[in-house]
């Protein structure tokens, strides 16, 4: 039987849950950190305190006197920091290796504007050399969308930054559908003759529009095919004689679950004009929003707190706008976190060459910036998980999650820290990359 | 460097003027760079009325331009209590720096300041020299690149300078205090560069470094190719790159071979020596030669650096820094033996193929391999927090406190050639200090008080924008 749009939702895994493990490998072993000043994010920091990690999850954290379980790897802490792995909540991490080089680039199908059936996931390169590189300041966990040169990219998945093969790293296939309102995308470039539709905010819009009003009728049309057929003079069943199925239409298919409300859409707007606009369209058509961006909104932000949208900021190293302040987008987290919004940080940015690995000293930034410290390392940890919907797994130091921690010298979020040990799913990852090994050719040379 | 080498400002004054006296006058060296006057000292360019020392007012984005007293360079000022990071001689806490006509008089524990000057409690807070951007695309308005040809050393920055670009106060707001404006790298020799104090708000020249060698700036690798094989055109390889700018230095050599024997004809009193025809490319690319101009090249591959380094020996000019220069650490003993400095990303890599082999570890293992190294920005939003890039050479390899401040002050003063006016907490040196309110090695400091030659030119509890003498407009 053909596969109906209805039938091809109830496969896919429900967002955010982890996909299970293969028993590749065999179980993660049981370690326990001990001494350490624990940063558990969710229930305050625990001086000397203790993390028991057994079978990929933490199952114990609390103070000296927690019980270490016999036979457990003890590893002594005393002097470091003991923290959640960090969450970036964008990257292109497994789509892009070499930025200038177009063939080893796999984040954008620039052919069209609308896009919603790409997969990350159906590209992304789990050997990317960016990914040891990220691990070893410390990331556990990144979003990956595709590049926003669609107005529809495609979908995101949120990756695990180790496992046994790529497929495990994949921990939330379409995780969320990336929309990008920035105004980038009109199709203005070159000389007049060669705009394209659509070259105007106004067409932007409309072509979303519509393109939602097709899915909607997409999904009228299959709802039709799907019905049972009424049963009049004792038939049992006509629909198989009569209908014909309609045509199924991966794009628009793609669209069903967020214009059902199941997934978000990561709606990225840069300023306060796209923020109405873009808004109003998830309004009309009941979408579940993410709000990233905003560099350019400050005016907006008690309108933006009013929403109770949660919102992915982009590193603050963005240059203000002529008539902003020269500290106008360094202040944003600490303006939002006054509004009680709640933020999570993203190494990617439109305009500065950043890295995940830079995550933390991003959030670190905005604790310069008037930023407690406190909601500085939620936005890299469990804010992020919550935001995606995963925070059951992960962002926090809790008994039950995934045994994602990092231990390391110092304050994680100042750049002089040095990472010591990095667990991902309860294994040690060894804190080595092509760059590491570069370093350590050419020290001996 | 030859101290009648005093500002660009002036080298273009004498330029203008030698073209209307060419005609007339008979050179007697082709370089018009050799006669220019030395510019007035700093502070008495102009003479202007006292700062009044009042805050500007909180105009937001409404306000019309308004031009505020010009600074006087003749404050008195004592930074008190703070923690100084002098550089050359590491960590002063509790100390004191006496400032007096825009250079700095005393550094210590304790100094001696009359009672006139203006006492600043900088207790809790850490005191820097300004910092220093020995790579900077700013106040250039994309003016950067003439790619119409793979050697242009006659383009003179300074005539695409915008003094007005925001990019400059937000580097001071940033702490960064001086800055080499270069050019781009679509260019093999892409032309001469701008020194700048960060004074936003003045007048053109008083941004101009006073006395601030030329520096010129080279590219090679991947850029000029892509400009230039992207036209079918030579340079398209890397071969295609050192050949073009071989045979320009060939073209150099005979242009001065024929100056030389024309001005020792008429010093002979040949009254019927023919004065060979001046050519500014060839002027510039002989000022090289001759060693008159600071040689900046962006580059990024360890061959790329030996090719330079060699054909530098072949025409017998001397290389100041390799900006980029992502793999020194792979002969970084090749290239201190030739005393060549290094200006490089903390932690860039992986944008294009040749910056594929970069490391985090590179200005640490360069360092300490004898390479002078820098971190510079290339970046307008990198350079307004060159601190915490500098902390990342902490981080990855290391660097001690001094080391990673050096590479943010004088190591790039040194890079631009003005290592003896600032960079470092030491008597005689210009006033450029720069008041944190953190730790400045680290992801939490910001600047609050920014002071250029004496003058406090950022001031962050200021309202608006922070500036002393302007308020929005620019």
């Amino acid at each position: 039987m053909l596969l109906s749009p209805a039938f091809a939702q109830k496969t896919q895994k429900p967002a955010g849950k982890p996909a299970p493990a293969k028993p590749a490998l065999p179980p993660a072993p049981l370690t326990a950190l001990k001494g350490g000043k624990v940063v558990t994010v969710s229930h305050g920091t625990i001086e000397n305190g203790v993390v028991v990690m057994q079978d990929g999850k933490i199952t114990a954290v609390g103070g000296p006197s927690t019980a270490i379980p016999r036979g457990a790897r003890v590893i002594d802490a005393t002097g470091m920091w003991v923290y959640p792995g960090l969450f970036d909540s964008e990257t292109r991490l497994g789509l892009s290796e070499i930025q200038a080089v177009d063939m080893t680039n796999d984040s954008s199908e620039p052919s069209d504007e609308i896009m919603p059936h790409m997969h990350v996931y159906d590209a992304f390169h789990a050997e990317t050399e960016h990914i040891p590189i990220s691990r070893i300041n410390g990331i556990t966990n990144a979003i990956v969308a595709p590049g926003d040169d669609d107005t529809l990219p495609g979908q995101d998945s949120l990756i695990q930054l180790w496992g046994p093969s790529g497929e495990e790293m994949l921990i939330g296939k379409d995780i969320a559908l990336a929309m990008n309102f920035s105004a980038n995308q009109r199709r203005r470039r070159g000389s007049f003759e060669n705009w394209k539709y659509p070259s105007t905010r106004m067409g932007l819009a409309t072509q979303l529009r519509q393109t939602f009003l097709d899915a909607l009728d997409y999904k009228r049309k299959w709802d039709d095919y799907n019905k049972p057929a009424e049963k009049k003079d004792g038939d049992k069943d006509k629909k198989d004689d009569k209908k014909t199925p309609p045509k199924r239409d991966l794009k628009l298919e793609a669209l069903l679950p967020y214009l059902a409300g199941e997934r978000p859409v990561v709606l990225d707007v840069q300023e306060s004009t796209d923020l109405y606009t873009a808004l109003a369209l998830a309004r009309e058509f009941k979408l579940r929003v993410i709000l990233k961006g905003l560099t350019h909104a400050q005016i907006n932000l008690d309108q933006i707190a009013a929403t109770k949208l949660p919102v992915i900021l982009g590193p603050i190293y963005e240059q203000p706008r002529d008539d902003e302040r020269y500290d106008a987008v360094y202040k944003l987290p600490a303006e939002l976190h006054r509004r009680g919004v709640k933020f999570a940080f993203a190494s990617y940015d439109l305009y500065a060459v950043v890295q995940p690995r830079n995550l933390p000293y991003e959030a670190g930034y905005a604790v310069a910036w008037g930023l407690p410290w406190d909601e500085a390392m939620k936005a890299i940890t469990l804010n992020a998980a919550e935001i995606w919907g995963v925070a059951g797994q992960l962002g926090s130091l809790d008994a039950g999650k995934t045994a994602n921690v990092v231990v390391s010298n110092g304050d994680p979020l100042d750049v002089k820290t040095d990472v010591k040990h990095v667990f991902i799913a309860g294994r040690e990852v060894p804190l080595e990359s092509r760059q590491t090994r570069l370093r350590d050719e050419y020290m001996k040379r | 460097m030859s101290p009648v080498r005093r500002s660009l400002f002036a080298f273009l004054l004498v330029v203008a003027l030698a073209a209307f006296a060419a005609a007339q006058q008979q050179p007697s060296n082709p370089p018009a760079q050799t006669q220019q006057p030395e510019a007035p000292p700093p502070g008495q360019q102009q003479p202007a009325p006292a700062p009044t020392g009042e805050p500007a007012a909180d105009s937001g984005t409404q306000a019309a331009p308004q031009k505020m007293a010009k600074p006087t360079g003749h404050n008195e000022v004592v930074i008190k209590g703070g923690t100084l990071l002098t550089v050359t001689h590491g960590r002063i806490a509790n100390g004191q720096l006496y400032i007096k006509d825009g250079k700095i008089v005393a550094v210590g524990q304790t100094v001696q300041a009359p009672a006139s000057a203006k006492v600043i409690d900088a207790t809790g807070k850490w005191v820097t020299p300004g910092l220093i951007d020995a790579h900077s695309h700013i106040a250039l308005d994309g003016d950067v690149n003439e790619a119409t040809s793979p050697i242009t050393p006659q383009m003179i920055m300074l005539d695409a300078f915008q003094y007005t670009d925001k990019g400059i106060y937000r580097a001071l707001a940033g702490g960064t205090t001086t800055s080499l404006l270069l050019h781009g790298s679509a260019n093999m020799i892409g032309g001469q560069a701008v020194v700048i104090k960060h004074k936003y708000g003045m007048d053109r020249d008083d941004l101009l470094f006073p006395g601030a060698p030329q520096s010129i700036k080279f590219a090679s690798g991947e850029n000029p190719k892509r400009v230039y094989g992207g036209r079918n055109q030579t340079p398209a390889t890397r071969m295609g790159n050192f050949a073009v700018m071989r045979q320009a230095f060939q073209e150099a050599r005979e242009y001065m071979r024929e100056w030389d024997d024309y001005n020792a004809k008429t010093q002979k009193g040949d009254k019927d020596a023919k004065q060979p025809k001046r050519d500014l490319k060839l002027d510039a690319l002989a000022d090289i030669l001759r060693g008159k101009l600071l040689v900046q090249i962006h580059c990024y591959r360890a061959d790329e650096f030996l090719t330079e380094m060699a054909i530098a020996h072949e025409f017998g000019y001397k290389i100041r820094a390799f900006h980029h220069g992502l793999e020194v650490y792979k002969v970084a003993d090749k290239v201190a033996a030739d005393g060549v400095a290094l200006a490089t990303f903390s932690d860039w890599y992986g944008y294009k193929m040749e910056a594929n082999d970069a490391i985090p570890w590179n200005a640490v293992i360069s360092m300490r391999k004898g390479v002078r190294v820098a971190i510079k920005s290339d970046s307008d939003d990198l350079t307004r927090r060159l601190n915490q890039e500098a902390a990342k050479t902490m981080h990855y390899g290391g660097a001690t406190e001094d080391e990673a401040m050096k590479m943010i002050t004088l190591n790039p003063a040194w890079i631009i050639g003005v290592d003896d006016k600032v960079g470092s907490l030491d008597a005689g040196k210009d006033a450029d200090v720069v008041i944190w309110d953190k730790y400045p090695l680290s992801s939490y400091a910001t600047p609050e008080k920014v002071f250029i030659d004496g003058d406090l030119f950022f001031d962050k509890s200021l309202p608006g924008y922070g500036m002393p003498y302007y308020t929005e407009g620019k």
